[in-house]
């Protein structure tokens, strides 16, 4: 299956979220307008940040390790090329991505300098508004903590406004309270509500049906056989 | 008489050009009433050339006295009051999504937001255009969505095009419409 897309749409905190998430393991490269980026992807970690000439030099290569050696890198300069070739291009948007699953074999230990949920909430912090949007879309939603909120924020990295947003969530604020009692400006709230669910530190509660269905058992049942012999 | 015919109602969501005409075209036992018009906007008119200005329809008999009811609501953000007006009374959602378009995934939570707060029904994401080459896995659409396991909501890869698809996911709602009338 392909993971592909635009930048404009679909933003590093989305697509390091869906990488995370599903602990995926594989290449993920980037044509920035200027450049073309292969960051390279350990269970759902960026351990390494390889600009390349052409897209298709990165598929020759299927070792880690001897990458590691053609490339005359060590492993405290892996750290340095996310430096220099993932954190400063967060907010650029001009770019396509596409991930590729599998296909390189990775040592079973490869360090992590960088955790996802640092550089998703990096890239949560230069999100706009109208992106942010795109999960915060209503004031009404309300947030709950996941079980293993802590160990993922003690990874992110959070700023004391974050923090002071994440103390409120509590299952029963909704967004709009969290930005009467935040007294943050609307884009920070946004920013780390989008980072902190992308994290999965947080995610939406889900309000409970408010009324039955208006249907009878005797009918649903009826109308289950129907779409059954269509 | 026919105004005894009780209709029954369920909402066919989702962002612009993610396949919710075709889905109803599908299924429907009638001629789906659609109010598609030509698109002017030059960014939508890249991806096809009409598109639903008020809302798609197609009717399912289910017997003499009731009829099940396929709403389609406009995919653009401009005409979100129709989510509204539709989603009143009805029985449950399905939102369609393009999987070979991040872009629709945005929208598509964006919907799942609207419904959730303001009428909270059963709903299914209902991954659609599985037989494109580039198609997200619906389960990668699950987290690009947030959807979480405690939210509930089951996310089906189909073909709209595909009758025995269609008929899948609107079997999955209905199967947890029966769930939410069994809770105590």
């Amino acid at each position: 299956m392909a993971l592909t897309g635009d930048l404009k749409s679909f933003s590093f905190a989305d697509i390091l979220q869906v990488l995370h998430s599903d602990k995926k393991s594989g290449v993920l490269i980037v044509e920035w307008k200027d450049l073309t980026v292969a960051y390279y992807i350990k269970e759902g970690e960026v351990v390494l940040a390889r600009p390349v000439d052409k897209v298709f030099r990165v598929y020759t290569d299927r070792d880690f390790e001897r990458l590691l050696e053609k490339l005359r890198l060590n492993e405290r300069s892996l750290a340095e090329t996310i430096k220099k070739f993932l954190l400063p291009r967060l907010d650029n948007r001009e770019g396509i991505f596409s991930f590729t699953q599998g296909f390189i074999k990775y040592p079973e230990k490869v360090p992590v300098y960088f955790p996802a949920e640092y550089i998703i909430m990096e890239a949560a912090r230069r999100l706009t508004l109208e992106e942010t949007e795109r999960k915060i879309s209503d004031e009404l939603l309300v947030f709950e903590k996941t079980q293993d909120w802590e160990s993922k924020v003690q990874r992110a990295n959070l700023t004391d406004k974050e923090r002071l947003v994440l103390e409120l969530i509590d299952g029963t604020n909704t967004v709009k309270d969290l930005l009467e009692k935040s007294k943050l400006d609307k884009l920070t709230l946004y920013r780390t509500l989008y980072g902190l669910l992308s994290i999965g530190a947080i995610r939406r509660k889900k309000k409970k049906v408010a009324r039955k269905p208006s249907i009878s058992l005797d009918l649903l049942a009826k109308l289950i056989e129907k779409i059954k012999k269509l | 008489m026919k105004d005894d015919v009780k209709k029954i109602k369920i909402v066919i969501a989702g962002p612009f050009a993610a396949g919710k005409t075709e889905f109803i075209k599908t299924v429907s036992e009638i001629k789906p009433v659609t109010t598609e018009r030509k698109i002017t906007h030059s960014k939508e008119k890249q991806k096809k050339d009409t598109t639903t200005v008020a809302m798609d329809f197609g009717k399912i008999k289910i017997d003499d006295k009731h009829e099940l009811y396929l709403f389609g609501t406009p995919g653009q953000a401009r005409f979100n009051f129709m989510w509204d007006i539709l989603g009143e009374g009805a029985l449950g959602v399905i939102v369609l999504v393009d999987s070979t378009d991040p872009q629709t995934f945005h929208e598509a939570r964006r919907i799942i937001n609207f419904f959730q707060s303001r009428y909270p029904i059963p709903l299914v994401v209902a991954a659609n255009k599985q037989d494109l080459p580039n198609a997200w896995s619906p389960s990668d659409i699950a987290i690009a969505l947030d959807i979480s396991e405690e939210e509930g909501i089951p996310v089906i890869g189909i073909s709209a095009k595909n009758k025995e698809d269609v008929k899948k996911a609107l079997l999955l709602l209905l199967q947890l419409i029966e769930s939410s009338l069994k809770e105590e």
